[in-house]
């Protein structure tokens, strides 16, 4: 019994192993590599674009209007900081090095740190676009698979219109609509932020205060990214249908629920866990949107702010978090799919 | 692989829906003119002033003809679209196909970035850019290109790189066919249906971001956006203004865009099976 165990842990050490390794050779080079190329060119971009600009590069940094505010000190401060009267190189160093020590600048319009203004809005975003591609994905999975499994039916058909339909609105619009008829027009949730301002609410109070800001900007996010997942579960289930094994199920007597999920719903997951990878920039993006329409608390408020007041450094900071957010995740989907699709696993 | 598009989408009734709604946009716009009698810029009458006989969709807060606007905003968007959809096509045609035909650390060079274009936020980059440089619409168009060509790349390679090995270019070859005539009369003509979609997907794009930044306040302050009379009417929800001002121009856009939506599904449907796969998994939503 123990020997036998032991064994068993051996091989899953194997396992194991060859996993990491398999991840090691196939991951990297693909993958990886172009998320790095990715982080790069983002890095360069917010490096070279305010440099690029006419005159002087402090004031394209930190824009017109924050100069005026700033002292003659403040000014020396930064161009030492930045090492701007220093060579490319050398402020090319500078700038990596602030940026290793987790400096993203300084944001004159909230006097703060931009790096601590981020992380006190990035909650919130992940909050709002986590929940919304978990339920979405959820629910256009159910959807798809129930959709493809009678095709053609009436059910069928008409879930393909309306969520066709309902996928061609911009995300914004669709937040404004869901705004008008529920919180201008019928006045039943609030009309924006995350949480009621100096109500006091503690413990479950308090969730139901923040579940009830939630419910519109979530409707409208999951609203938005539903049809996309509903269709291409759909159509893979459809395409499934027809393979053999199914077939082969059917002809050896399995229950039609069983055929339904465990034979071809469980193989469509596949396709829908790559776009779902596909999906995660749009969805952030969205979010920034969904965000700016309620004035959720989040990053897209904080940007949209950061616009207004060309707060550049905020732009910047937000733009690297964002990025980076987007490509760890992606990455992280990299990794599920590997678990799920044994041929990328074992392939070559 | 020979389809005609045309002929296939006549039939659908999705593409016939699309057709309709952009045809009736396109008129709004070219006729935009005879349609009203006031200039799109012009202070021409009371503030928030509900719609009459004077003013159709009312006055906004700055006095201007919500309707007249409305109709100039067509103008911007449709020009925006058609003007990404050829730029941002061919460059994808371009990439795409040399990638395919010249293979070697070439292909790999273009892929990676084509890769690493793909996995960015395009949206917050292009925020980024604009807030910088504060773009005419001639330099919006040129950035949106910029970050739309590289999904459609990917798609014209992989159809290049299976069209390369197909029978009849084969043949072509045993014959002694030079590469650019198999190009010119074999790789391209096949081309074409991937391409008609391409450029409906980046028009769709294109028509969402230009509204999407000019909703965010990025955009040149002398161009009528739809994104932008959003962008300001969200701002009096309190009044009753927005129904006249908001909902319009938002139903406005979402037709457009669900026209171009549905004319580019009924195209992905009447093309070639073989190739949905790899739409599907590129261009789920936005493409």
């Amino acid at each position: 019994m123990n020997s036998a165990k032991a064994e068993c842990g051996i091989l899953e050490q194997k396992r194991e192993h060859s996993f990491w390794k398999i991840l090691g050779k196939n991951l990297f080079p693909a993958s990886l590599q172009s998320y790095l190329i990715a982080l790069g060119a983002i890095f360069s971009l917010n490096f070279i674009l305010p440099r690029l600009m006419p005159g002087d590069p402090l004031h394209a940094i930190y824009g017109d209007e924050a100069l005026v505010a700033m002292t003659d000190e403040m000014e020396a401060h930064l161009i030492r900081q930045f090492s701007l009267d220093k060579s490319w190189w050398d402020q090319m160093l500078a700038y990596i090095m602030g940026l290793l020590q987790g400096d993203l600048g300084f944001s004159y319009y909230y006097r703060e740190q931009v790096s601590q203004v981020i992380m006190g809005a990035l909650p919130w975003t992940l909050l709002l676009a986590g929940l919304a591609l978990v339920i979405a994905t959820a629910i256009g999975i159910i959807l798809g698979i129930e959709s493809g499994f009678c095709r053609g039916s009436s059910l069928d058909r008409g879930l393909v219109a309306s969520l066709m339909f309902l996928g061609g609105f911009p995300d914004f619009f669709i937040g404004i609509l869901l705004l008008l008829i529920f919180a201008v027009s019928l006045d039943v949730l609030p009309l924006s932020g995350a949480a009621s301002p100096y109500a006091g609410y503690e413990g479950l109070a308090y969730i139901f205060d923040v579940l009830k800001h939630l419910a519109l900007p979530l409707a409208s996010m999951v609203l938005v990214q539903l049809g996309g997942i509903f269709l291409l579960t759909r159509n893979t289930m459809v395409t499934l249908l027809g393979e053999s094994f199914i077939l082969t199920a059917r002809a050896k007597g399995c229950p039609e629920s069983c055929i339904k999920y465990s034979h071809a719903g469980r193989n469509s997951l596949l396709p829908v866990t790559t776009a779902t990878g596909m999906h995660i920039p749009h969805l952030i993006t969205g979010a920034l949107f969904i965000e700016i329409v309620f004035s959720y608390p989040g990053i897209g408020s904080l940007l949209n702010t950061a616009i207004a007041a060309r707060d550049y450094p905020l732009i910047q900071g937000i733009l690297l978090i964002v990025t980076v957010t987007v490509l760890s995740a992606n990455f992280l989907v990299d990794l599920l799919y590997m678990r799920l699709d044994p041929r990328v696993r074992y392939a070559r | 692989m020979h389809v005609d598009p045309i002929g296939e989408i006549s039939h659908d009734p999705l593409a016939r829906i699309g057709l309709l709604m952009l045809a009736i946009i396109t008129l709004m716009a070219i006729f935009a003119p005879l349609l009203s009698s006031y200039s799109p810029h012009d202070y021409t009458g009371e503030i928030f002033s509900p719609p009459g006989m004077d003013h159709l969709l009312g006055t906004d807060s700055m006095g201007q003809d919500i309707w007249v606007r409305l109709l100039y905003g067509a103008r911007t968007s449709l020009v925006v679209a058609g003007a990404v959809a050829l730029l941002s096509s061919s460059l994808s045609v371009l990439v795409g196909a040399t990638a395919a035909l010249a293979g070697g650390l070439y292909e790999r060079f273009c892929m990676r970035i084509v890769d690493a274009m793909i996995s960015l936020p395009t949206i917050i980059v292009m925020i980024l850019v604009a807030a910088y440089l504060r773009p005419s619409l001639p330099l919006l168009i040129l950035l949106i290109s910029a970050f739309t060509w590289p999904g459609g790349a990917r798609i014209v390679r992989s159809q290049v790189l299976s069209l390369k090995e197909r029978m009849h270019i084969n043949a072509a070859r045993t014959f002694g066919a030079g590469w650019r005539h198999i190009v010119s009369t074999h790789i391209i003509p096949d081309l074409s249906p991937i391409i008609s979609a391409l450029m409906m997907q980046d028009a769709r794009r294109a028509v969402f971001m230009e509204a999407g930044l000019a909703f965010l306040g990025v955009s040149d302050p002398m161009v009528i956006s739809w994104g932008k009379m959003m962008h300001q009417a969200l701002a009096f929800t309190y009044l009753d203004v927005w129904q006249w001002w908001l909902v319009p121009t938002g139903l406005a856009l979402s037709a457009t865009l669900i026209g171009i939506s549905f004319l580019s599904c009924s195209l992905e449907t009447a093309m070639n099976p073989r190739l949905k796969k790899d739409h599907a998994r590129d261009n789920v939503r936005y493409g």
